[in-house]
């Protein structure tokens, strides 16, 4: 399989900038994105969450395709939760988790999103703009 | 009988802290679960709150082994918002040394894995050739760690003296062939300790996204120099190895012929090395944009993401470190294993606790 082919299997409009392939999808179609990369032996890479506006997050999963980036993105409003992908790719458990203490994102599908960074029983989201200078 | 042993987050192994929680029944590990976090620094937090210039120092400093590639990838990241062009020789530069510092890397985890066989002599010997590695990045740089060579659009520093390099790595390479990879490869106490150890198969590979030369010791045939080159990799040539055991073994050879291949690029390099500035100009900030860069650094695929609002501190860098992915995957290495092998299997990874906390 090519990373065109894969692309076309997702489906969508891809976008080609510098640094790979993007496609903007709604939050449902995650985890179908993640399947077909599986299937396709796309390697998962990251999840890079940030904040646009008041506590709404834009988050982009990304995936290596034998040297091609291919990322997909989507917004999330606030108290929505994300899909989690840690079921179809085990190494997406420490950057869910990692997302949760960075801008307290609560996924759906697991059971439950622990502390990576953080300590148990702190409070997650320290790089929210509604945490001030709270390190 | 099962029973749990907790291991860490202070270890007799390694210098960093994290914890490995064991399950054993008798001496075979039935499971484990890992915890990181103790040296959590908030490194994106800083970066945020940081200009572009103290960007570049904070960010070589989430490691330090790989301190080069972070500064490095984090300035790819900003060239390419910014659509900034790096001038010839400063690319040849980078190149030169971010393979300077994979051979620092690899030698620096070959004689920790041979001392965690018990192998003094090897350890002693490997130990001798990454200080002469680390005479040739002073002689460049003027430091051991932190390098500080990179700047928005280019590099800080010229090699002034290219033949000293030259000689350098001539004598690491012949010395690794003559000598260390025959050993590593060849000697009995080696193969007792590492072959059929520590096994991720290429599907456990794949599912937990792993890089670098555990990802190519487990048959994974993946370098970002190769399938996405940047800088001027594309005009040198070079082999990947790979190898297809996914033992412990595998990474000690893979590891040893990439040290040879990075000797073989260095000197491409400083062979085709055009005279020309080092830099872009004056750059302190880009416009606003967002990009992702990502190299392949001694442990594996570095990526970063870096969102900027036109101003000279970014909105966003996040920071995924070869380590962060490929640590997980030490739960499907020890499994099955002997418990007195859980050291090696986790040094085999050539984790960075540093790299993954941030």
């Amino acid at each position: 399989m090519s990373a065109e082919m894969l692309r076309w299997r997702i489906g969508g409009n891809w976008a080609q900038r510098a640094d790979g392939w993007w496609l903007t999808v709604p939050l449902g179609r995650i985890r179908a994105a993640a399947r077909l990369m599986r299937e396709g032996g796309a390697r998962f890479v990251a999840l890079v969450p940030r904040e646009i506006r008041a506590g709404k997050l834009h988050l982009s999963w990304h995936w290596d395709f034998r040297g091609t980036l291919l990322s997909v993105e989507t917004e999330l409003a606030p108290g929505v939760s994300a899909p989690s992908i840690v079921d179809i790719y085990a190494g997406a458990d420490w950057a869910e988790r990692e997302a949760r203490d960075y801008f307290a994102v609560s996924f759906a599908e697991r059971a439950a999103t622990p502390p990576l960074m953080l300590r148990d029983g702190d409070t997650p989201g320290i790089l929210l703009d509604a945490e001030g200078e709270r390190p | 009988m099962s029973y749990r042993i907790p291991i860490g987050p202070y270890h007799i192994a390694l210098d960093e802290p994290y914890k490995i929680e064991v399950d054993c029944e008798g001496e075979q590990v039935v499971g484990a679960s890992l915890k990181v976090g103790f040296n959590f620094r908030g490194i994106e937090w800083l970066a945020q709150r940081k200009n572009v210039t103290q960007c570049i120092a904070l960010l070589e400093r989430v490691c330090g082994i790989c301190s080069n590639v972070h500064a490095m990838t984090f300035c790819m990241a900003l060239e390419r918002i910014g659509s900034i062009e790096v001038p010839p020789r400063a690319q040849y530069i980078r190149v030169i040394v971010a393979e300077l510092e994979r051979l620092h890397s690899h030698l620096l985890w070959a004689g920790v894995a041979a001392e965690l066989m018990g192998f003094q002599t090897l350890f002693m010997e490997v130990f001798r050739r990454r200080e002469r590695v680390m005479d040739l990045l002073e002689s460049v740089s003027g430091n051991r760690v932190n390098y500080a060579m990179n700047r928005l659009g280019g590099v800080n520093r010229d090699i002034g003296q290219p033949g000293e390099i030259r000689e350098g790595v001539r004598e690491i390479r012949n010395s690794l062939s003559s000598t260390l990879i025959p050993i590593f490869t060849t000697d009995r106490i080696v193969a007792a300790r590492c072959r059929g150890v520590g096994i991720l198969s290429r599907a456990d590979a794949l599912a937990y996204g792993v890089v670098g030369p555990v990802a190519r010791a487990s048959a994974l045939d993946l370098d970002l120099r190769r399938d996405n080159p940047y800088l001027v990799y594309g005009a040198l040539k070079f082999r990947v190895p790979t190898q297809n055991e996914g033992d412990v073994m595998a990474r000690i050879v893979v590891r040893a012929l990439e040290i040879v291949e990075s000797c073989h690029i260095i000197e491409q390099a400083l062979e085709q090395m055009p005279e020309g500035p080092l830099h872009a100009g004056e750059i302190y900030a880009v416009g606003p944009g967002e990009a992702v860069a990502r190299i392949e650094g001694p442990r594996g695929e570095v990526f970063y993401f870096v969102a900027s609002d036109g101003s000279d501190t970014p909105a966003r860098v996040k920071v995924r470190t070869p380590s962060f992915v490929n640590i997980p995957s030490v739960v499907a290495m020890v499994k099955d294993n002997a418990l007195a092998d859980v050291p090696l299997i986790q040094a085999a990874l050539d984790p960075c606790y540093s790299c993954t906390d941030r």
